[in-house]
């Protein structure tokens, strides 16, 4: 459904070239869960970026069901940014329907998808709260029930709970696995967090130091819910490890 | 499922308000001004007796000529009220007229910025030509009202103008992006994302100018042969020799100014209530 076929990417600027993504090839079936792990700078966001259509390839080829991505495509696309990215002047309920404003849905269904997922995401009774008046935490669950209320092809989340402490974090993991096994979607999570990857990803690959080029890319093979004092948990994170070291 | 785990920073909106306007204990803080407003009365008192000179007179001299232009009014009967509002009322149609000129164009040109590089060698020599060199010109070509809207309108017009171009520029970029990747279009991202960010930033501004909109004033009506209007109180009996009434003019001018000021402020904190102030 989603394939890469030897992306390249590199940035030119004022101090030359740099080479991000030297080849990165992969081929992504509907439903997984795919976490992408790589020490940091290594272009995890930036392929991120060229999956969403936001940023042009230097070479290869991304295809989402056969075309190549284009932001003017609505609705196949979710992403969730680092920092939440809600927008302070909108109150919680129109931040999450913001993509079915754009895709010009009326009002009552836009307000009707949306009680539904903020209800499964605990935000009820906040629709009418604004972003600065919430916990960091709630900001993320906004941030992912506006990401998935188009119901995209595809989800791509970008290091999504990285500025949160590690309590939250793990409710947060929680909350987005329940969420995913009640609605499947393809996944491709950006993270530098070992545990986090075994946790959530159904597989996954790890990225070279850049310009980066795929280390590794396996199923994780480990039953849900995993368990993180699991000896089989415990050996793939060693194995991650000591590839990324 | 997922469990709320904490409502921060809501909490007691009383609270919240208290801490937003910044005040530590604001009986304290009215003391000290009072205190201050005081010590400042008292220098001035002691600068005069000092000087001994009629051009110089204290507050007490000043505060009886205070409340005979508030009564009685000059030696026309125009009293200090109608003074002051003959002159909010050239200031505010001056300004409405910045406002309704720079805001669209800085909000265009901010949209489109390889415009206003493109034309810079123009509008930044405009830009530093103050108000004051203005006059000569205004005196040929205006008359009545439309002169003292002409020169507040040159007054707060560039600040106001590169102050909102500034502001559209600050976007979030992920704001930008979270409604591309929904396929958004460049209208939508304009109206709904970059315009909204700048508005808190445009009304800011707005306030910004109106300072300098507001002191403009005394230069507009300087050249006027008018008789109203607190500038021309000030020159008027400036010819006169009143210091009196000079100093009282003055005083009209910095109170009004510090009224609109937080008149404004407290416009802005209503409207953006979103808005989380960082104070430090």
């Amino acid at each position: 459904m989603l394939a890469y076929r030897g992306v390249q990417k590199l940035f030119e600027s004022d101090n030359g070239v740099l080479a991000v993504i030297r080849d990165v090839t992969a081929s992504i079936d509907e439903g997984e869960f795919v976490v992408l792990l790589g020490p940091s700078g290594c272009g995890k966001s930036t392929l991120l970026r060229i999956t969403a259509g936001l940023e042009p390839l230097s070479g290869g080829e991304v295809r989402i069901n056969g075309a190549a991505p284009d932001l003017r495509r609505r609705g196949q696309l979710g992403f969730v940014f680092q920092d939440a990215a809600l927008m302070p002047w909108r109150d919680l309920l129109s931040n999450v329907t913001l993509g079915l404003e754009i895709q010009g849905v009326p009002r009552p269904e836009r307000e009707r998808r949306a009680a539904e997922l903020l209800g499964l995401l605990g935000l009820e009774g906040f629709e009418r709260y604004y972003p600065h008046q919430v916990s960091g935490g709630m900001r993320h669950r906004v941030a992912i029930a506006r990401a998935y209320i188009v119901d995209p092809l595809i989800l791509l989340m970008d290091e999504p709970f990285v500025a949160l402490d590690a309590q939250t974090r793990e409710g947060l993991q929680r909350d987005l696995l329940d969420l995913w096994q009640r609605r499947k979607k393809t996944v491709i999570f950006v993270t530098h967090n070992l545990e986090e990857a075994i946790l959530l990803g159904t597989r996954i690959v790890v990225l070279s130091r850049r310009p980066a080029t795929v280390l590794l890319d396996r199923a994780a093979g480990l039953p849900m819910p995993r368990d993180p004092t699991s000896a089989e948990f415990v050996a793939l994170r060693q194995e991650l490890r000591e590839l990324l070291t | 499922m997922a469990k709320v785990e904490e409502v921060a920073r809501v909490g007691d909106p009383a609270a919240a308000r208290r801490r937003r306007r910044g005040g530590g204990g604001s009986a304290r803080v009215v003391g000290f001004n009072l205190a201050s407003l005081a010590a400042f009365v008292a220098l001035w008192e002691v600068t005069s007796l000092l000087l001994r000179s009629s051009f110089f007179p204290g507050p007490l001299a000043v505060s009886g000529t205070f409340w005979d232009l508030l009564v009685e009014g000059d030696l026309q009967g125009y009293t200090l009220l109608y003074h002051a509002y003959v002159s909010l009322y050239r200031v505010f149609l001056g300004f409405i007229a910045s406002c309704l000129t720079a805001i669209p164009l800085g909000i265009v040109l901010g949209l489109w910025r390889p415009i206003y590089f493109g034309t810079r060698v123009v509008s930044e020599p405009l830009r530093f030509i103050p108000p004051l060199a203005w006059i000569p010109l205004a005196i040929l070509f205006f008359r009545g009202l439309g002169r003292y809207v002409f020169l507040i309108w040159v007054g707060a017009f560039f600040p106001l103008f590169i102050l909102t171009m500034n502001a559209i520029g600050t976007a979030n970029p992920s704001y930008v992006d979270v409604a591309r990747v929904f396929g958004a279009d460049r209208r939508f991202i304009a109206l709904k994302v970059i315009v909204p960010n700048a508005l808190p930033q445009i009304v800011g501004a707005m306030r910004a100018v109106m300072s300098p909109a507001w002191m403009c004033i005394v230069a507009a009506e300087m050249v006027a042969a008018e008789l109203v209007g607190l500038g021309q109180l000030i020159f008027n009996y400036a010819t006169l020799l009143r210091m009196d009434v000079v100093i009282v003019g003055m005083i009209a001018i910095g109170v009004l100014g510090l009224v609109l000021n937080e008149a404004f402020m407290a416009v802005e904190r209503a409207v953006f209530r979103y808005r989380q102030e960082v104070r430090l």
